[in-house]
């Protein structure tokens, strides 16, 4: 155990030697300062701690909506953007070196020449690597936690999930950095190959969610183009009561239309599919970096009565959203262009609806196994070519 | 005398093309100063890597401490300076003391006293709350000999221990060494600057290309090769008209494998020739001179450069 907690130590007093660590961190403090700024009162939302103020309907102290809105802008913004973005890149930029350095001639030495087998000293220097990240999130929650108690009255230690799920997605993207620099003993390079790494998860991500979204707003277009034909078959047999050749033909010619356009949709469902199957095979490899930061978002959702994905759709300022939807579908009911503009508006929102909704429905177990599981690999991996390296 | 390190028939391949040590067996003993000689890339320092688990032996047989090389746990009774060491920049001398003793296994009280004592031992103890990054090259190796005898280690394996290290400093070092040996340590010095060790070797192996070339006691490599030495002033006669095995150069004649007995008459013809005789003294061959027969039998052996061996082993 004294062993361990030398190398703790080290990493920490590394930690502290870094400047770029204390710059993230006065970037934290000034973060966590600008997300207290915002706060509700009776009419509205301010920020800059009152220096802006805003007449809101929705959003104001004590409404559903400034509860939901405070939470997003944690978990949807600061944690996404700041912490699983910026910070993040940061952080790879600081802690880059750390396994290069400690391989160097002259210093690996002084280590590896203790009672202390290669594999504790590895996974010691791993963890002291993650501590980088683990102490800015952790410094960061605190504030958020006591932001969110002031603002919104909310005490939720499920704020302090960050910590946890930050580190382990930082993890996913520091394992691959670590197994690099254990290669190369290059810091550059090691660094470099963490950003094509993440940057190919991302593009994965992007395009297994964006054919998911296609893929939802075609079938929408077939339900609706069903519905379409039924109403004009309808009409048709009405017509055809009547004996109205001339609007007989006019139906018919809508009829084929609409056929066709159900071909196309279809045809665009044969495209889409097997890319949808072979992205989602690539998807169940690598580690999920962005879901694992989702988690925390879906945690703090259950303090709300408003879901993030209403207040993202915009359903959240809706009164009624059938309501909404009628209005919509009753507007020039009989013009084709805008019917069409109505259903295409319908499709986007109830594709980007289906779509978080697919996010919502994937476990969280399942998130974290095969991402932890990758990363297992990956450092099962890095301590095997340590172990056998010769210094 | 009991051995401390018996290493037999180390061998050490790098990407099964360079042949750094080839079978290589010695004994290191109990209390001894074992200096370990050779050329550049001889595979001295890959050899004390083998023993301190940094660099993995193609095949060996043997022990350090009575237990198998290896064995992590020995390391506890082990002390280390490598050569061209690294400390972490930014620690102060106390707090990488601190460091090396943890990894060591020290409680951290058994650290504290420990470090001052150290510190106080290389003469570093008005140093210990400065960074490294701050310390001269000698001021380094200090610390490195510190963090060394931290823990209070049976063996010491030290590579290149006065490296930048002033000409006081080396002094120290050496009497520090002696002092080890004669408190029981057991030290292995890996180390170019043949005039140092000299002094405080007890046995001696010169590797030359991954092989030991010799082996033994200072005495026991020099005996045969001790020599008379005559240094003198004026017009001696030839060395043919002396009728002596000898060199002669700028006045100091050099006779080798002769006796006190030997030397007399050649006194007496030098003297009768008119040269004043400033010293007449029997000297041991340096470990230089045994250096480099070393060199010159394995050359001998092997006419190629000296060091490691590319290709297949031999």
């Amino acid at each position: 155990m004294i062993p361990i907690l030398a190398l703790l130590r080290e990493s920490w007093l590394t930690l502290r030697a870094e400047r770029l660590f204390k710059v993230v961190l006065a970037l934290n403090i000034l973060v966590v300062f600008a997300y207290a700024s915002l706060g509700f009162d009776k009419t509205g939302f301010f920020i800059f701690y009152g220096a802006w103020h805003y007449e809101n309907e929705f959003i104001y102290s004590g409404s559903p909506l400034a509860t939901t809105l405070y939470l997003s802008i944690y978990s949807a913004f600061i944690v996404n953007i700041w912490l699983g973005w910026i910070a993040a890149i940061l952080a790879l930029i600081s802690t880059s070196s750390i396994f290069p350095t400690f391989l160097s001639q002259g210093a690996v030495e002084l280590v590896l020449s203790r009672p202390p087998r290669r594999s504790t000293v590895f996974l010691t220097k791993y963890a002291g690597g993650l501590l980088w990240v683990g102490l800015q999130v952790c410094v960061f929650t605190i504030g958020a936690f006591l932001a969110s108690g002031w603002r919104i009255g909310l005490w939720d230690p499920a704020i302090f999930l960050a910590i946890p799920l930050i580190t382990l997605f930082y993890s996913f993207l520091f394992c691959i950095n670590v197994l690099v620099g254990v290669i190369t003993r290059s810091t550059l390079v090691a660094l470099l190959a963490t950003m094509v790494f993440w940057s190919t998860t991302f593009a994965i991500r992007q395009a297994d969610d964006l054919i998911a979204s296609r893929q939802f707003a075609n079938q929408f277009q077939i339900a609706q183009i069903e519905t379409r034909i039924g109403e004009l078959l309808q009409t048709r047999a009405k017509i055809e009561f009547d004996g109205s050749s001339r609007a007989l033909d006019d139906i018919d010619d809508q009829l084929a239309r609409q056929h066709d356009r159900i071909d196309d949709a279809l045809e665009t469902s044969e495209l889409l599919d097997p890319w949808a199957v072979w992205i989602s095979r690539v998807r169940a490899i690598v580690p999920e970096t962005a879901r694992t930061i989702g988690l925390l978002q879906r945690s703090l959702e259950r303090h709300t009565d408003i879901s993030f994905t209403d207040l993202m759709t915009g359903k959240a300022f809706e009164e009624d959203d059938e309501q909404a939807i009628a209005e919509e579908m009753a507007y020039g009911e009989d013009d084709e262009d805008t019917r069409r503009w109505q259903e295409r508006a319908q499709r986007r929102r109830a594709s980007m609806e289906a779509t978080m909704e697919r996010e919502q429905a994937v476990p969280a177990w399942w998130i974290i196994t095969k991402s932890l599981i990758f990363e297992c690999v990956v450092l099962c991996g890095a301590i095997l070519i340590f172990r056998r390296r010769d210094f | 005398m009991s051995a401390i390190i018996e290493i037999k028939n180390a061998t050490k391949t790098f990407r099964r093309q360079v042949h750094a040590l080839r079978s290589v067996t010695m004994r290191v003993n109990k209390g001894q100063i074992f200096c370990l000689l050779g050329p550049n890339g001889a595979g001295k320092s890959t050899l004390v890597k083998i023993l301190m688990t940094i660099v993995r032996p193609t095949s060996i047989d043997g022990s350090m401490l009575g237990h198998t090389i290896g064995h992590k746990p020995t390391l506890r009774k082990v002390g280390y300076l490598p050569e061209h060491h690294r400390f972490p920049l930014y620690l102060t001398a106390n707090q990488a003391l601190h460091y090396y003793g943890g990894l060591q296994g020290m409680p951290r009280k058994r650290r504290v006293a420990r470090i001052a004592e150290m510190l106080d031992l290389v003469g570093m103890s008005a140093w210990g709350g400065h960074r490294i990054g701050t310390f001269s090259k000698g001021m380094q190796q200090r610390i490195g000999l510190a963090q060394a005898l931290l823990h209070e280690p049976e063996v010491l394996l030290l590579d290149e221990p006065t490296d930048g290290v002033d000409p006081v400093g080396r002094r120290d070092i050496r009497k520090l060494l002696t002092r080890l040996r004669d408190e029981g340590h057991t030290i292995l010095i890996n180390s170019h600057i043949l005039a140092e060790l000299e002094d405080v070797c007890d046995q001696l192996a010169v590797l030359v290309k991954g092989q030991v070339a010799m082996e033994g006691t200072i005495d026991e490599l020099t005996a045969g090769h001790e020599f008379w030495q005559i240094r003198y002033q004026g017009n001696a006669p030839s060395l043919d008209e002396l009728d002596i095995q000898a060199s002669d150069e700028d006045g100091v004649i050099k006779m080798t494998g002769v006796g006190v007995n030997d030397v007399q008459p050649i006194i007496d013809r030098l003297r009768s020739a008119g040269c004043i005789i400033e010293s007449v003294y029997e000297q041991r061959e340096t470990l230089e001179e045994l250096f480099m027969r070393a060199l010159a039998i394995a050359e001998s052996d092997d006419a190629s450069t000296p060091g490691a061996v590319r290709g297949k082993n031999t």
